[in-house]
């Protein structure tokens, strides 16, 4: 059965640039967010078992959204995909509950590696 | 006419691979001062020499310039005011007071790690290819419009900052219009 997973950015580019990244056997239904609390709802609806977070959002930034997940969606596996890749911004987000962090621009290989090593593929 | 026009498509695009630069860039001056450096979101617009030129004389600011030419051309512009020195320059371990010399040689390190990093970024995500100089150090009190080699440009604007030691740098990138389709190309390339 297809996973349900949401890509939330707010850039149109970096949402196609993630869905274009996911491996192809990997079995999903996607949805997309345009900012944190659109993010927020697809987990409450039961859309984002993974979660593919951008930090940098309008209306409720991905920081924000990791703070509230944390307290409420415990399960949700929330991997960070950013462009602000400093030091504290990682561990920032590590401190906030997210599984991984990774640095855009993208590389695919990564991305299907870091889901492997998740047991998510 | 339609070739000086970037989509909203093209633009959100543009915006990102500048977010992604800009991250990239606040990420070397991190960890070389070991301080977070705080981002705001570029800015893009249509600019001219003779309007640009303006804030660019305020005396209270060091200016270095940068151009670059090849696939792409046109110039940055690094901006700095002059209060901020003090703060960086102990974070970047110089002796402070700073004599004049050692202002200049920290703009032009902050200039090749800032705006370096930023142009590096944009360029190889968009897949171009220049060649850029050496940064030089321009005078606000006898700046002239002569100094720019452009009257119309993409302006992309990049703003830095530390709060707590109020550092504020920017990177203005000036892309000449005979640049604007070669980018469009590229941008739609990434796009589809």
């Amino acid at each position: 059965m297809a996973i349900p997973i949401t890509i939330a950015d707010d850039s149109a580019l970096s949402r196609k640039t993630i869905r274009r990244a996911l491996p192809p056997e990997w079995e999903v239904s996607i949805c997309e967010a345009t900012n944190g609390k659109e993010a927020i709802t697809a987990v409450e609806n039961g859309l984002a078992e993974v979660l593919f977070l951008d930090l940098q959002m309008p209306e409720m930034d991905g920081y924000q959204v990791l703070t509230y997940l944390k307290q409420h969606h415990e399960k949700a596996v929330v991997i960070v995909i950013s462009a602000d890749i400093q030091p504290e911004a990682q561990a920032l987000v590590n401190a906030l509950g997210a599984f991984r962090f990774l640095k855009k621009p993208l590389e695919p290989a990564l991305l299907g590696q870091t889901l492997k090593e998740l047991g998510l593929l | 006419m339609s070739s000086y026009f970037i989509s909203e498509e093209q633009k959100d695009a543009l915006q990102e691979v500048l977010n992604i630069s800009m991250g990239q860039a606040a990420d070397a001056l991190a960890r070389l001062i070991q301080t977070q450096v705080h981002l705001s979101i570029p800015s893009i617009k249509q600019s001219s020499s003779d309007h640009f030129i303006e804030r660019l004389k305020n005396p209270d600011q060091q200016l270095a310039q940068q151009s670059f030419l090849g696939e792409l051309s046109g110039e940055m512009i690094s901006l700095m005011s002059d209060g901020d020195n003090a703060a960086i320059a102990e974070l970047m371990n110089y002796d402070i007071p700073l004599v004049e010399h050692e202002k200049q040689e920290l703009m032009l390190e902050l200039t090749n790690i800032l705006a370096g990093a930023c142009l590096h970024g944009l360029i190889s995500q968009l897949n171009f290819k220049i060649q850029l100089a050496a940064p030089v150090l321009l005078n606000p009190a006898s700046i002239c419009i002569e100094q720019l080699s452009w009257q119309q440009a993409l302006l992309m604007e990049i703003c830095f900052q530390i709060p707590q030691s109020s550092f504020n740098a920017e990177i203005l990138i000036c892309l000449k219009q005979d640049s604007l389709l070669p980018l469009k190309n590229h941008l739609d390339m990434l796009l589809q």
